[in-house]
């Protein structure tokens, strides 16, 4: 038993101390200091199992410490705030969502079944005992979560003046539902041999999960929840099952065709991953034959893929613009019914404008325009010398660039005018600067992600040739955009500020990142080894 | 005409992959290219094809006695893989290859006379390249860089993976274009490579070396060819 765990911790240690040693190399400047045999290196070695060592006790405690803080303590506290209510009401509050969470826990996250990367190495590649590899890390995983609960249970628990004796039966309350669902699932596999996949859980798993969590949340606001000790005698209802369950959970004898079924080679081998991405890429192209383009050249065949890649392109970035003009006419409506309305807008689209900022990064097709040109276009015809020249890549670049402005500026215009048209109704503004500026400025930050990941995508070309994405400096480039997004969100500039700065970055941004393409990207557009 | 390759180098880390090579490449003949997993034929192909960078090394084109650099458009690359961009028809790949290529494409032949030289069926022709089978992909992508008349034609491994028939037309394909250019064919078949190549070409210990054929017959020249691989794993 202890070799078997043995084992199982040393393959989950060894990925990940691969994967850190990997991630490591993937940052730009970071990867220039590190020696090309950096598997075999022994102190960075040691340096990934210190890491590796820390991740497995964060993902013990700081993971359960997280879901008490944030899934249980703090909603009870606003819940007690805005309901009113006072200590004994918060305790009884707490117990309510942690029995209700616990439930949706006990079958979105069994433990036993879920299909991890360590048990297709032990049980699949290695052929170890599955019944032996299935049980040791359950138990593991169950004294974890006990432990975890205990601690956790109590602190959060005392806080509301949850009974000592409740905090004490939650951890086998928890340990119980989940042994019982385990139970369930190993006759129902006897019985139909189908193998339940935690990690695909089907649409009434789910819509449980949103009753649950409706029932676990919603009711406490409207002054209902289950009372303390009837709480604490159904909990006694799963420690009973779940002791039952232990007997058969031991002597199940198919785990190893169990664990076949939900552990698919396509998840955890890489080539064979890829492989089904390559395939969902293909599914992209419209198979529509009366599709055709009377152009020449690599307009003909930009129109071509522009029109057979609809379903990526233009049919999301339609339904967002429907999306958005229903949410303008909605926002016309409210001021009509509501006259009172008016200066609340009115301000808002004079001082908020930054909140748009996010709104048009997540609008932007700019990821899977890139995505679909570099699958099914370019990683093939880049293996071509004649496509590598570079007046034709500056060419194509300048048409993929005019047609990715074009898809996120349908959206982005209708936001602009939509904005101008309720600044209007809501009372107008002295200064006319002001419609001007947000009529430019949303079109302008649409623009501005346009380019900004044709750039990116010129520059940096991040795929390989077995289409695997290898540049780490892409993605800081992108986490970074990201979080200047979300971070602007929260500035409180005045629209006209804002916009105009918008438009003068947007346009700076541009003439900058054109002028390097055509000095650069000759060079960097080609597939990576 | 020569392709000539001064001084390459190249190394991944402390392993010297290709080291100074030295080689003159001449036109009409078919070069096979032999050499042990991991010799570096694939990384020798690459650096020519400037898809990674030599750390060192020249390589130059020679007609009527003056030298050049090559450039991308000197290059025709036949991958083991072919790849062919699948949102396209095959008809419309050669028509929007025409296309940017008219300048350049000397005596242009009509889409379909171009279909005929690699036997694509006239169904298949407007059929989605995604639907195309492997085979057929292979001769798109053999098409393609035949049109082309490359001054240098690489081909990695191209025929192994294709069914007899389509194997035996690519060869004759093959043997058409030899002519004026260099054709240098990298595989790990001895039989295939004796049977397609003027010169047969070791890459090992990270130089190029050709393998003389003298007056040995077929079976002493296999022999050779094998003993000198063998050779490299006591290295």
């Amino acid at each position: 038993m202890y070799k078997t765990l043995r084992i199982s911790f040393s393959l989950r240690n060894a990925y990940r101390v691969n994967g850190i040693l990997y991630s490591l190399k993937q940052i730009p400047i970071i990867k220039k200091l590190l020696p090309e045999k950096i598997y075999g290196v022994w102190g960075l070695k040691i340096f990934a199992n210190i890491v590796s060592v820390i991740i497995e006790i964060i993902s013990a405690f700081l993971g359960k410490f997280l879901y008490f803080y944030l899934m249980i303590f703090l909603p009870t506290f606003l819940i007690t705030d805005v309901v009113g209510g006072n200590i004994v009401s918060s305790g009884q509050i707490f117990v309510h969502i942690l029995f209700f969470l616990s439930i949706i826990g006990s079958y979105m996250n069994t433990f036993l079944f879920d299909p991890t990367r360590d048990k297709y190495y032990g049980i699949i590649i290695m052929r170890m005992n599955a019944k032996r590899y299935a049980l040791v890390n359950y138990g593991y995983s169950l004294i974890k979560l006990i432990i975890g609960f205990l601690i956790f249970g109590l602190l959060f628990g005392k806080a509301y003046g949850v009974p000592l004796w409740i905090s004490l039966i939650t951890p086998l309350f928890v340990t119980g539902l989940k042994l019982t669902v385990a139970v369930y699932d190993l006759f129902k596999y006897e019985k139909t041999r189908n193998a339940t996949n935690e990690n695909k859980p089907g649409v009434i798993k789910w819509v449980i999960v949103f009753v649950l969590l409706g029932v676990a949340y919603a009711l406490p606001l409207l002054n209902t929840y289950i009372p303390l000790n009837i709480a604490a005698y159904l909990m006694f209802i799963p420690i009973i099952t779940g002791a039952l369950s232990l007997r058969k959970i031991c002597t199940f004898g198919y785990y190893r065709e169990y664990y076949k079924q939900i552990l698919q080679p396509e998840a955890y081998q890489k080539d064979l991953t890829r492989k089904v991405m390559n395939e969902y890429s293909k599914k992209l192209i419209s198979a529509d034959t009366s599709i055709t383009s009377k152009r020449k050249g690599f307009e003909y065949m930009n129109e071509l893929f522009v029109k057979r890649h609809h379903k990526v392109l233009w049919k999301p970035s339609r339904i967002i613009t429907f999306v958005l003009i229903g949410l303008i006419l909605l926002a016309v409506l409210v001021l009509q019914v509501a006259p009172d309305s008016h200066a609340k807008i009115n301000e808002g689209l004079l001082n908020y404008i930054p909140l748009l900022t996010i709104w048009v990064y997540s609008m932007n097709r700019g990821p899977n325009y890139t995505q679909a040109l570099f699958m099914n276009c370019d990683h093939s015809l880049l293996s071509y010398s004649f496509y590598k020249q570079p007046k034709f890549v500056l060419k194509l670049f300048s048409i993929r660039l005019r047609e990715i402005i074009k898809i996120n500026l349908l959206p982005a215009s209708v936001l602009g005018i939509g904005l101008s048209l309720l600044l209007f109704l809501s009372g107008g503004t002295d200064n006319y600067m002001n419609y001007l500026v947000l009529l430019t400025s949303i079109p302008a930050m649409s623009i501005f992600f346009s380019v900004h990941y044709l750039t990116m995508y010129y520059l940096l070309q991040p795929y390989n040739r077995d289409t695997e994405m290898k540049s780490g400096t892409l993605q800081i480039i992108n986490l970074v955009v990201y979080f200047a997004c979300f971070y602007i969100m929260y500035l409180e500039i005045p629209t006209m500020l804002f916009g105009a700065m918008t438009i003068l970055f947007s346009l700076i941004y541009c003439i900058v990142a054109c002028i390097l393409v055509y000095k650069v990207a000759p060079k960097t557009f080609k597939l990576r080894m | 005409m020569k392709f000539i390759i001064e001084n390459l180098s190249k190394s991944f880390g402390d392993k010297k992959v290709l080291k100074d090579i030295n080689f003159t490449f001449e036109e009409g003949k078919i070069y096979g290219l032999l050499g042990r997993n991991g010799a570096g034929k694939t990384t020798f192909f690459n650096c020519i094809n400037s898809d990674i960078p030599a750390d060192k090394g020249k390589f130059l084109l020679e007609t009527d006695g003056q030298r050049r650099e090559i450039k991308a458009e000197d290059i025709g690359y036949v991958l083991t893989t072919p790849t062919v961009p699948e949102f396209l028809t095959g008809r419309e790949f050669l028509k929007f290859f025409l296309d940017i290529n008219e300048d350049s494409i000397k005596n242009p032949k009509s889409i379909d006379d171009y279909f005929n030289i690699i036997s694509i069926d006239t169904e298949d022709r407007d059929k989605l390249m995604k639907d195309y089978s492997h085979g057929m992909k292979n001769k798109m992508q053999m098409l393609i860089n035949l049109i082309i008349e490359p001054n240098i034609l690489l081909l990695d491994e191209p025929l192994t993976s294709l069914d007899v028939v389509v194997a035996e037309e690519m060869k004759q394909v093959l043997r058409q274009m030899k002519a004026e250019r260099i054709t240098i064919f990298s595989t790990h078949i001895l039989d295939l490579a004796l049977d397609m190549c003027d010169v047969i070409v070791l890459l090992s210990h990270g130089v190029l070396e050709i393998v003389d054929k003298q007056d040995l017959n077929s079976q002493a020249f296999k022999d050779k060819i094998l003993s000198a691989l063998r050779e490299d794993a006591h290295v």
